[in-house]
């Protein structure tokens, strides 16, 4: 055999190889670029909304918390003819362009609407014609989402979608020849290298193929190695793929920008971002911006460098214009229009972490995490804007009040809020702590403190159950209290003023928080009964059958005070607290609706009577300062409560319309000079005054009477007597002794109109 | 309206209760004020305008969505018993039984003196227990309803 011979053949052999080699290569770029291309889905983050706004004729809000609203969704104050999402004044109220949307229920479109206020309620909402409307939906608020590992946040949009102005701009700036080359650009390249030869720096070069390869497949290290296998693949891709769905693909990829924690991703979400539109409706100018971000988003940021983002804009419209795609005419306009960006604040991943945290809890009872940061699903809450901003407003102004007042103690006091409204459960607004951005410990749901007083209630209640024994006159012993159980210490319980105040009413224990009356009470109810009643409130966590938990040596989270309170409220019908209204698939498909849920827990008799004596709390007990806050009329029901030490201050109570639970304290536990009353209270107080609330008015059940007692001695009163209170009682168990000063006359009278007043009613069927 | 208005509407109401009764010495309001009576259609056009909405859901066997206007119009008008008493009925159609029986009780709750509306809860309740099995709470139940003429 020659040596020629044999050297070819090895000759072949190493050609065969690499041959083999390259070619096995390009099959597992091939298929790499194949099935992640076409498996990719972009990761979609759950979308989060607030409650929508719903106007209609008898709403109650003024007028400046619809601008509020409107300007929180992007809406612009001036007209603007052919699209949505503006308002303008008129005289007797607003002129509203209502965005289009599509609800749980069913899409609503866009429309123009006139709204006309009288004081702080919706006098009419009308149509463009004059024609009443019955309800109008606002768009919900977006406040947040949960969001894939990088926080990558995208709205996906459709090449049809995409104005063909910001195509042809993109494709003027970044890859002039993208619709003839094959993945990869010569000519580009070649300009590039002159322009870098040149002195004007180094430019791209890549075409659109090769920037989506290398944001989709590789890492951003520079070598020569991946250059070339981003060219090889960028090929590839374009062997496979049409310039439209590579486009598309690529529109939907590129970064343009950060929010906080959250990176803007696509040009659809982009465009929602700092136009506050969708990507239909985009202008020349605005597109043209966008693109010139593409290059940079953080060194063109047009928030933060409005200059420079305007340059790298009329820049990309000179390109576009010398392209040809743009006329001198639409060029000099669109050179001429300022920026007009959205003007809404950062928001990151979430205006308000503390809510978020809790509809992503509740939703991952039903929900995947993966499928929750990756499926696109939209998420209705009940989140109340308008309640959490208020919420979130008076906290932080109340506490920086007390930290600078040093009444309380050391600064750096922490508070949390929870309000639902007083029906359904619905939590309209939660506060984990001061600095309403920290995503970090979440006190309204996590911090389990000392709830002091908060429990007697169900104290009083289970009491109230039995109104053969128990009405709200009932002489109770306020003396000293032992009690005594094998194994534990003597329990002596003290009040908080120090002082024992003998016989009471039932209803002046709860009113003053007398802790002896209480522990004496409660003990002789029996604990266990107690700890039922507090655990068919609504209270899940199991609680020691101590007797010092009758007096709140529990611990528990805001979050669980307001459901506890929460069936109190709704007159003994407990509703689960629910955060999320429903959930629909990205198109608005629905998937799940979480309805209105009740359970009688109580019978309407004992509820009444409780909330007559916690009305009596903030009447003439400890929560009396709440008339700084809010008129007797609107006869608030409540309890404050303090903790050993003064270590945790709470508030909690209900109005006709909402519920609200306070907690302040310190997250280190330390002792304080704090008391619900001088700190929680305040809190809650300035809240309520602030959302306008509908005095309490509870349904009077059957089974109830109301009399007239006098308040020094519990007992009947008549016209004679001053200051006589008006009481409710389980029929049958008011007092039948006359106080000192009715006369016998007078309460016979008074007996003698109630039978005719129920005669009179039976008659006219009242 | 006004906040000031509101009050006085409360206060009216409560007047209205204690027609034959004197007012009490003057003070503060002692207690919690009776029910208004309910109309018997809202005058709220937004509310009337769901039920409409939710009668023709449920006629049409759209269990859900008449639900969710029911609600929607809670959140508008939370003591109309008649709100409550359509929720409880849309209930016991998507056999949510216990929950139909609790809704009514709610109407109940706020039906003030209208007795035919408590009766029809009662009657409400009736269909909820038969269908869960609970015959004699059933009987109870319609006894109740009659015992509201």
């Amino acid at each position: 055999m020659s040596r020629h011979k044999k050297l070819w053949r090895y000759l072949c052999f190493a050609f065969l190889t690499v041959a083999l080699l390259a070619a096995g290569f390009a099959l597992y770029l091939d298929f790499r670029v194949r099935s992640e291309f076409e498996g990719r889905r972009f990761a979609l983050p759950a979308r989060i909304y607030a409650r929508p706004l719903e106007l209609h004729a008898g709403l109650r809000i003024p007028q400046a918390d619809v601008v509020d609203e409107l300007r929180e969704a992007g809406y612009r104050e001036e007209v603007r003819e052919g699209e949505p999402g503006w308002f303008v004044r008129s005289t007797d109220g607003l002129e509203i362009a209502v965005r289009p949307f599509v609800f749980w229920d069913g899409a609503q479109p866009a429309k123009r609407i006139r709204v006309a206020f009288d004081g702080g309620t919706v006098a009419a909402v009308r149509d463009a014609d004059g024609k009443d409307l019955p309800l109008t939906r606002l768009e919900p608020l977006p406040i947040g989402g949960i969001y894939p590992a990088n926080n990558e946040d995208r709205v996906l949009v459709r090449l049809g979608e995409v104005p063909k102005h910001l195509v042809q701009a993109l494709v003027a700036t970044e890859d002039r020849n993208f619709f003839a080359h094959h993945g990869f650009d010569l000519r580009g390249m070649a300009r590039a290298v002159v322009s870098f030869l040149r002195g004007n720096g180094l430019q791209g070069g890549s075409t659109l193929t090769q920037q989506l390869v290398k944001n989709f497949f590789l890492t951003p290290e520079r070598t020569l190695r991946r250059k070339l296998t981003e060219l090889f693949m960028a090929v590839l891709l374009e062997l496979h793929y049409s310039k439209e769905e590579i486009l598309e693909t690529y529109l939907n990829e590129i970064y343009l920008g950060q929010d906080r924690d959250r990176a803007i991703h696509g040009i659809g979400l982009a465009s929602l971002y700092y136009f506050s539109k969708p990507v239909e409706q985009l202008s020349l100018a605005e597109s043209a911006l966008l693109v010139g971000m593409v290059k940079g988003p953080v060194f063109y940021d047009p928030y933060r460098h409005p200059q420079r983002a305007l340059e790298r804009r009329n820049l990309v419209l000179r390109e576009t214009k010398d392209q040809g795609f743009a006329t001198l005419e639409q060029y000099t306009v669109a050179r001429a229009a300022k920026l007009e960006l959205n003007q809404k604040a950062a928001m990151g991943t979430s205006p308000h972490p503390a809510f978020l945290e809790l509809v992503h809890r509740q939703l991952r009872r039903d929900y995947d995490e993966a499928d929750l940061r990756s499926e696109g699903l939209r998420v209705f809450t009940t989140l109340d804007p308008r309640v959490q901003r208020a919420a979130e407003r008076v906290l932080a102004r109340k506490l920086e009040q007390f930290d600078k007042d040093k009444r309380f103690g050391a600064p750096g006091l922490e508070g949390a809020i929870v309000v639902t409204d007083d029906h359904a459960g619905e939590v309209q607004a939660l506060v984990g702590g001061r600095d309403v951005r920290y995503r970090g410990f979440n006190r309204a749901l996590d911090a389990a403190r000392p709830v002091g007083s908060l429990l007697k209630p169900a104290i009083y209640l289970t009491a109230l159950a039995e109104p053969a024994r128990y009405t709200l006159v009932t002489q109770i012993d306020d003396g000293p209290f032992v009690w005594k159980s094998r194994g534990a210490p003597d329990w002596q319980p003290a009040n908080y003023d120090k002082k024992f105040h003998g016989e009471v009413q039932l209803r002046t224990a709860l009113a003053q928080s007398y802790n002896a009356a209480s522990a004496r009470l409660g003990t002789e109810l029996g604990i266990e009964r107690v700890l039922a009643t507090v655990k068919r409130l609504g209270v899940e966590r199991p609680l020691r059958p101590y007797a010092a938990t009758l007096l709140g040596a529990v611990e528990l989270s805001p979050l669980e005070v307001a459901q506890m309170y929460q069936t109190i409220a709704s007159g003994g019908f407990r509703a689960p607290l629910r955060a999320i209204r429903e959930v629909t698939t990205q198109d608005g498909r629905p998937l799940k609706r979480y309805p209105l849920a009740v359970e009688q827990a109580f019978p309407p008799e004992p509820m009444y009577l409780l909330t007559a004596a916690m009305q009596g709390v903030v009447r003439e007990g400890t929560a009396q300062s709440m008339k700084n806050w809010l008129p007797a009329e609107s006869a608030v029901a409540g309890k404050t409560g303090t903790t050993d030490e003064q270590r945790d201050a709470w508030f909690a109570g209900f109005t006709g319309d909402r519920l609200g639970v306070v907690w302040v304290g310190y997250d280190d536990n330390r002792a304080a000079h704090l008391s619900g009353g001088s700190t929680a209270l305040p809190v809650w107080g300035e809240l309520m005054a602030a959302l306008d609330p509908e005095p309490l008015v509870l349904p009077k059940p059957d089974g109830i009477e109301s009399v007239l007692i006098d308040p020094q001695s519990g007992l009947r009163a008549d016209g004679g007597c001053a200051g006589a209170l008006e009481l409710p009682f389980a029929q049958g168990s008011a007092p039948a002794e006359r106080a000192p000063c009715a006369s016998a006359v007078g309460v016979a009278v008074e007996q003698v109109k109630e039978r005719a007043k129920s005669w009179l009613e039976r008659l006219f069927g009242r | 309206m006004t906040r000031r208005m509101r009050y006085l509407l409360a206060l009216a109401a409560l007047i209205g209760g204690c027609a034959i009764v004197q007012a009490p010495a003057p003070g503060p309001i002692p207690e919690p004020a009776a029910a208004p009576a309910p109309a018997a259609r809202s005058e709220n056009i937004a509310v009337a305008s769901l039920m409409d909405g939710a009668s023709a859901d449920l006629a049409a066997g759209r269990y859900a969505n008449a639900a969710a206007s029911l609600e929607r119009a809670l959140r508008i008008e939370p003591r109309n018993p008649r709100l409550w008493q359509e929720l409880a009925r849309v209930r016991l159609k998507q056999g949510e039984y216990a929950q139909a029986e609790s809704i009514a009780a709610r109407s109940n709750s706020w039906a003030g003196d209208d007795n035919r509306l408590r009766a029809e809860n009662w009657r409400l309740i009736a269909q909820a227990r038969e269908a869960r099995g609970d015959a004699s709470g059933a009987r109870a139940a319609l006894e109740a309803a009659e015992r509201q003429r």
